[in-house]
């Protein structure tokens, strides 16, 4: 009785936990604009389509992205807002 | 009661006297006394003698016959399980369960959970508005998911960036590294 009590609160732990996670991220998608969803959706179509070797490049990036320093993250993300900007001026 | 005439009275000096002198509770002196009286007085020998015939079928227990203790027993534990019956009314809705259906009917409840966490939060525009439109899995699959796939043009051109960062020029074009990254020459 106590093994089975045991199991059902291990897996009520999961499952909220799985709720908590899932639901953090249903909450920022449903916080994106319109226009970051769509560039979210095509980025997730593009990354389909994308050879191994660069899904494993943009892995890696990702990871080094993310050990960057706070202040370099918001200097490089400034600069390549920027150059999005002039890009579609330029368009 | 089969003889349920009324005693007979006394006198009233011998009633509780005689009473004693039936249950034999009388001192000899008094009995002497009580028979001399008795000897004369036909009231107090009828109320004697109504005392006989009756006292003795008033000690007397009725003895019940065992069909009686049986159905008593019967609607005893009849009563006892309607009761129990009426207090516990809304067991009688639950199925009887087992004891691996617990751990079965919290995963189910716990799902329903989670689902109704993911939409339910009183914000489904975000959902109803694109009806045609299904997100994937991957992308809500937890928070770091969306996070790449929100910044992967950043991420394709990071290396040009974090070099320019570095260098501090004014104009870089993403548009091309992000070609040169697709094409595989990154």
């Amino acid at each position: 009785m106590r093994k089975e009590k045991l199991i059902s609160l291990i897996l009520g732990s999961l499952l909220l936990v799985t709720a908590q996670v899932a639901s953090a991220a249903g909450d920022n998608w449903r916080n994106l604009t319109p226009n970051e969803k769509d560039r979210v959706l095509e980025n997730y179509q593009r990354w389909q389509r994308l050879p191994q070797q660069d899904k494993e490049h943009l892995r890696e990036e990702w990871n080094r992205w993310q050990r960057l320093p706070k202040d370099e993250r918001e200097r490089i993300k400034q600069r390549y807002d920027q150059q999005q900007r002039r890009d579609r001026h330029r368009d | 009661m089969k003889n349920a005439m009324p005693l007979q009275s006394a006198c009233k000096e011998f009633e509780e006297d005689l009473v004693l002198y039936y249950y034999g509770e009388t001192s000899e002196d008094e009995r002497r006394r009580i028979g001399q009286h008795l000897f004369g007085c036909l009231r107090c020998q009828g109320f004697l003698g109504d005392l006989q015939r009756l006292l003795p079928q008033m000690a007397r227990t009725e003895e019940l016959p065992q069909s009686f203790w049986d159905n008593y027993y019967r609607e005893t534990v009849a009563k006892l399980a309607q009761q129990d019956e009426r207090k516990h009314w809304w067991r009688s809705l639950i199925p009887q369960m087992k004891i691996w259906m617990v751990p079965a009917f919290g995963t189910v409840a716990m799902t329903v959970l989670v689902i109704g966490l993911l939409f339910g939060k009183g914000n489904l525009s975000s959902f109803t508005l694109r009806p045609a439109e299904k997100i994937p899995h991957e992308i809500l699959a937890d928070e770091n998911q969306l996070q790449f796939f929100e910044s992967m043009d950043l991420l394709e051109s990071l290396s040009k960036l974090q070099s320019q960062d570095e260098q501090k020029p004014e104009a870089v074009n993403t548009q091309s590294s992000r070609m040169r990254f697709q094409s595989g020459t990154v």
